[in-house]
């Protein structure tokens, strides 16, 4: 099967590793109602209060202005050998402004070859998307970058 | 080195040489302006690239004023892209009430027009291409076409596209990327390329629509690879990465967009490593400053061919060793450059932005004949006279302009809205002041193909809010978030903007009908050209209405039009339209 026509199968929400990384939403913080994490509250239940340090190895790509908020592509690919002593083991996507900003979990390990996620999110309107990435010795790495979500009609 | 007319201008203008001198240089040089100095080049190496952007259907020749005002957000202020009237010609050196004055610039305009006449036309384009290839050699020119080439007049819509394509083979287009071409419809797009005798190539159009054949490939070739002069040319195609934001969706089904820098680097390290090309071309629609910034971002790209924006830029200019030019609008240039390249290294290039003065360029006569064979069909209708417009009726500006107050003047009339939005495109007509106005010009202004005025209802607040949505795809201060338009124009809407404040936080003071905007309050609100219909409610089926047909019917009522030059928008942060760089002031 080409890696193509495996995109096909899965649709339009398709998450994808060398092999399927464990998706999960974040169980900690069921408490507060399936729509109220607010970004900060996100990002601290995943590191539990340490900082992420902005890395040029996270790669994350999502459009700068977005042709439909409803499905925007985010594909989040970490630099890393992916061995047993050195690999990545979670990304997770969040948005700043969302009622729930905490958007795909994906737990990953060496088996998985290469650390790689791709898949569409939606967007209630213009903000961040956030690449969080925890390492296997428990560092974190952060991307950031806005997307545009507009009515549009210029030009 | 040596110093041009246009260098030495500048250079005396740095060292605040007499200006007494200067003027009689530059009075001399307008007597004595031919032909001859239009077609004036230092040759330069093996290879010609000719340019031409956003031609938008314009087969005849025109009038058209460039910007009295164009405002950016602070960084951006005074630096190519961003410059208008005295900054423009203050940057660039040129010589007041020169023909380079006349084409540049909104300085002196309408007397400047009484003097040099119409710009571009198809007949005296072709005149110029026929000598440059006669002076280079046929086999040593590239005719390269950046797009919106297909769309902006009456004779382009009733054709939907058709006769600019013959237009295009005439000239001898080699290549082309597209943006309004988009707007005749996924469809009718591939069968106009069918009769296009030019590659239409674009690596930043793919399939999304992931039970389609097509879902993540590329719908068109990326690049394509041209020898000339001994040289092999690689020309990435790069099209309009929001076409999908910016017109309606249903003309691009199943198509994704985007700037795809990514994809971008890696056909430049494709042409230059595989192809082993001597020299990597992006043909683009991104807009002058965003080419500025992929200049920034991509590595290895040695010229970019910019357009949309429609900028003249008369110098190139160089950023990480990639040099971009953009040629203008409306057939009003061809940009000539000239490289000297062997051996996958580009060692020299000349370029100059030609003006195409319709009335010193003559005619060919198979062009003059072309137009009038697709006109002919027309002409009853375009050639009616409508009405006289007192003043000059003109399109750009960041904020305003004449013809579109015409626009939102005609449709309050019809639709008894509170009310009107016109879209801020770049592309449009001028009619100088004291003249009919015709049909044909009511296309030049709103001859798209998705014509229709909506009535409907928004509240207050949804209207400030999209307001400032507006505002932040035109002035924010990344290019990369701008969609290379002007400011959406309003009717009965007052407002004071502080272009420099953050997004959402830069309009104030907005008034409707003279009276402070009240958030809670629904307003009828009339829109055309763009897609603010989707966010209203209640809308009024029975009113639905072309805009072409509401304008028309308003001016010939009306006999005489006499639209004020006076905005209804309020600039905060600048003292003027034109800020020079680093300013507030002019």
């Amino acid at each position: 099967m080409q890696r193509r026509d495996f995109f096909k199968t899965l649709g339009t929400a398709a998450v994808v590793g060398a092999t399927l990384p464990v998706m999960g939403m974040a169980a900690e913080e069921k408490k507060k109602g399936p729509n109220e994490f607010s970004y900060n509250q996100a990002v601290s239940a995943i590191t539990g209060g340490k900082t992420a340090e902005k890395s040029d190895k996270v790669h994350l790509k999502v459009p700068e202005i977005a042709e439909n908020g409803a499905v925007v592509p985010v594909t989040v690919e970490v630099d890393s050998p992916m061995t047993a002593h050195d690999y990545v083991e979670e990304i997770h996507i969040l948005d700043t402004k969302n009622s729930n900003s905490r958007c795909v979990d994906a737990f990953f390990t060496p088996a998985n070859g290469k650390a790689f996620l791709s898949t569409r999110i939606k967007l209630g309107g213009t903000q961040d998307v956030v690449a969080l990435v925890k390492l296997n010795n428990g560092t974190y790495l952060i991307a950031t970058q806005n997307v545009k979500v507009t009515i549009g009609g210029c030009g | 080195m040596e110093i041009s007319r246009r260098d030495f201008m500048h250079i005396a203008a740095i060292f605040g040489l007499g200006m007494a001198t200067t003027s009689v240089a530059a009075s001399k040089a307008i007597n004595k302006i031919s032909l001859k100095d239009i077609y004036k080049f230092k040759a330069k190496g093996n290879v010609t690239l000719l340019h031409m952007c956003d031609l938008h259907a314009h087969i005849k020749p025109l009038y058209w004023r460039e910007p009295s005002t164009l405002i950016s957000a602070p960084n951006l202020v005074g630096t190519p892209g961003f410059l208008c009237g005295d900054s423009f010609a203050k940057h660039y050196g040129l010589e007041p009430s020169s023909l380079d004055a006349y084409f540049d610039t909104c300085i002196d305009f309408e007397a400047l027009a009484k003097k040099f006449g119409k710009m571009g036309g198809i007949a005296h384009m072709k005149t110029y291409i026929n000598q440059v290839k006669k002076e280079r050699g046929n086999e040593n020119v590239l005719f390269l076409d950046s797009g919106d080439t297909w769309q902006g007049t009456g004779v382009a819509l009733k054709t939907t596209g058709e006769a600019i394509v013959k237009a295009q083979n005439y000239l001898g287009v080699d290549v082309m990327v597209g943006h309004w071409e988009f707007t005749y419809g996924k469809e009718r797009v591939k069968e106009l390329i069918g009769m296009l005798n030019a590659k239409f190539v674009s690596q930043n159009i793919v399939g999304d629509d992931s039970f389609a054949d097509d879902y993540e490939e590329l719908i068109f070739k990326p690049y394509t690879i041209e020898e000339r002069g001994g040289a092999k040319i690689g020309i990435i195609g790069q099209s309009f990465p929001f076409t999908s934001t910016a017109n309606p969706k249903e003309f691009t089904k199943g198509w994704s967009f985007g700037l795809r820098l990514d994809t971008l680097q890696k056909y430049v390290d494709e042409l230059r490593n595989e192809k082993k090309v001597d020299c990597v071309v992006l043909l683009s629609h991104d807009g002058f400053s965003v080419d500025q910034e992929v200049a920034r971002q991509v590595k290895g790209i040695d010229f970019i061919l910019s357009g949309h924006t429609h900028d003249p830029s008369p110098k190139p200019i160089t950023i990480n060793n990639t040099v971009i030019v953009i040629a203008g609008s409306h057939g009003k240039y061809i940009g000539r450059l000239d490289i000297d390249v062997k051996n996958g290294k580009v060692k020299n290039y000349e370029y100059k932005l030609v003006p195409m003065a319709s009335n010193m360029i003559p005619a060919d006569p198979e062009g003059e004949k072309l137009v009038a064979e697709l006109y002919a069909p027309f002409d009853a209708e375009f050639n009616e006279v409508l009405g006289k417009t007192k003043n000059m009726l003109y399109k750009r500006d960041t904020f305003f302009s004449t013809f579109d107050q015409l626009i939102n003047d005609a449709i309050i009339d019809e639709m008894k809205c509170d009310i009107s939005f016109t879209p801020g495109y770049r592309w449009g007509t001028t009619v100088l002041a004291g003249e009919d106005i015709l049909m044909d010009n009511v296309y030049e202004m709103c001859g798209i193909t998705y014509p229709n005025v909506y009535t409907f209802e928004l509240q207050g607040q949804n209207i400030a809010n999209l307001l400032e949505d507006i505002a932040d795809n035109v002035f924010n201060a990344n290019p990369l978030y701008q969609q290379g338009g002007d400011m959406s124009r309003l009717g009965g809407v007052t407002y004071d903007i502080a272009v420099a404040n953050k997004t959402g936080k830069r309009i104030s003071n907005l008034k409707v009908g003279g009276k402070p905007l009240d958030v809670n309050k629904t307003y009828i609100v009339s829109s055309w050209g763009g897609n603010l219909q989707s966010a209203g409610t209640n809308l009024q089926t029975a009113k639905i209405r072309p805009v072409y047909d509401v304008v028309r019917d308003y001016i010939k009522k009306k006999k005489v039009v006499d639209v004020s030059n006076k905005g209804n928008v309020t600039l905060l942060d600048y003292d003027c339209g034109c800020p020079k760089k680093g300013k507030r002031g002019c």
